[in-house]
């Protein structure tokens, strides 16, 4: 075990489960349960999707305990899970999903209901296109740079963890995110 | 210092610069730049505009019975038989909808190779004749195989002869 591991306070946690505490899973859940929903969120881009998804990662996570070393930081393994588990959703059923992708959007702009005192439909309208013309632009990234873009804006990751979460060189992760931010420059820039 | 756009080595500065994750000595060298380079600034402005929508996009909360539903996924697992769960890291091949159908045809594939052995072939040209060929040629005995290469032989001595006499004559 490496030093770095051995300050991860996750990869400690984890070595609990491993010995059958419970409560140490539930912890990590706690912890870990909404960033790996929003990550596989945003890339699939369905709620039911992501949520089935995160709950494999979780369940993949649990049936590993066994076997669990703290080689890497328990993040890296958590997001090497959910992007893989990410990728293959995407490349099972990408027009499906697509076609979900559309009728969640209506659907989230249904649900939001509007308060007596909150912004006026006009607004509401504007900002729902807002969103949905994001939403299409992360959508159009080829996977490999959707994921990287959202680990590095969204999770904070250094360019050295979305190496070993993408099992790729630095130097790839940085060519990924260029291109990616190039590509959403592009698209996104008339919104400043 | 060298423009990070057209040097291309330190591009990735003005991403971390526009992520913040720049040390102040470094931001404060870049930020000097970027007064002097116009495409600096603008792949500033254009990367800051990128980070603002990207703020905007929140994710949906996570449903409520998220843990609930975990749980008890976790305690079906612990309750099935040692034969699922010995079959459980190849649930997701079977779940792919070509895989049935192709399991299902090398099962009949097996099961023909297994009724009729070594009277499958394959070939491009089966006609309504194929079977009575196929056991004419299954019906050939070794000892057809011998007369025949002998009679090969044979022919071959007579014709040796024939095509040069005068070898053969003087040979003689």
């Amino acid at each position: 075990m490496g030093a770095s591991a051995a300050l991860d306070c996750d990869a400690e946690l984890m070595l609990r489960v491993k010995e059958g505490d419970g409560a140490s899973f539930a912890l990590l859940l706690g912890k870990h349960r909404s960033a790996v929903v929003h990550f596989l969120y945003r890339m699939v881009q369905n709620q039911a999707v992501s949520e089935e998804l995160a709950q494999e990662v979780f369940l993949r996570v649990y049936r590993s305990r066994e076997s669990y070393e703290p080689t890497a930081k328990f993040t890296t393994w958590l997001f090497r899970i959910a992007t893989h588990l990410a990728l293959n959703s995407l490349r099972d059923g990408k027009n499906e999903r697509n076609l979900e992708y559309l009728d969640d959007d209506s659907g989230e702009a249904s649900n939001r209901e509007a308060p007596d005192r909150g912004p006026s439909v006009e607004q509401r309208l504007v900002k729902e296109a807002r969103l949905q013309e994001i939403r299409q632009a992360v959508g159009s990234l080829p996977e490999k740079q959707r994921a990287a873009v959202l680990m590095h804006k969204y999770e904070e990751m250094e360019y050295s963890q979305i190496a070993k979460v993408l099992r790729c060189s630095e130097s790839a992760v940085k060519s990924l995110l260029f291109r990616a931010y190039e590509t959403l420059r592009a698209r996104l820039a008339h919104m400043a | 210092m060298n423009c990070p756009i057209k040097s291309h080595e330190n591009a990735d500065l003005l991403l971390a610069y526009c992520a913040r994750k720049l040390d102040s000595e470094t931001a404060g060298l870049l930020e000097r730049h970027m007064e002097l380079c116009p495409d600096c600034r603008a792949f500033r402005d254009g990367q800051r505009a990128v980070w603002n929508a990207l703020d905007q996009w929140e994710a949906m909360p996570v449903s409520g019975d998220f843990d609930r539903r975990l749980y008890r996924r976790i305690e079906q697992e612990q309750k099935a038989s040692w034969v699922d769960r010995l079959f459980q890291p190849f649930r997701p091949l079977f779940l792919r909808p070509a895989l049935p159908l192709a399991a299902a045809c090398v099962v009949m594939l097996a099961g023909l190779l297994l009724e009729y052995p070594g009277r499958v072939t394959v070939d491009s040209n089966v006609t309504s004749d194929a079977p009575r060929a196929q056991s004419a040629v299954v019906d050939v005995q070794p000892v057809e195989v011998e007369k025949t290469l002998d009679d090969l032989e044979m022919l071959h001595e007579f014709n040796a002869p024939a095509r040069a006499p005068g070898k053969t004559a003087k040979s003689m």
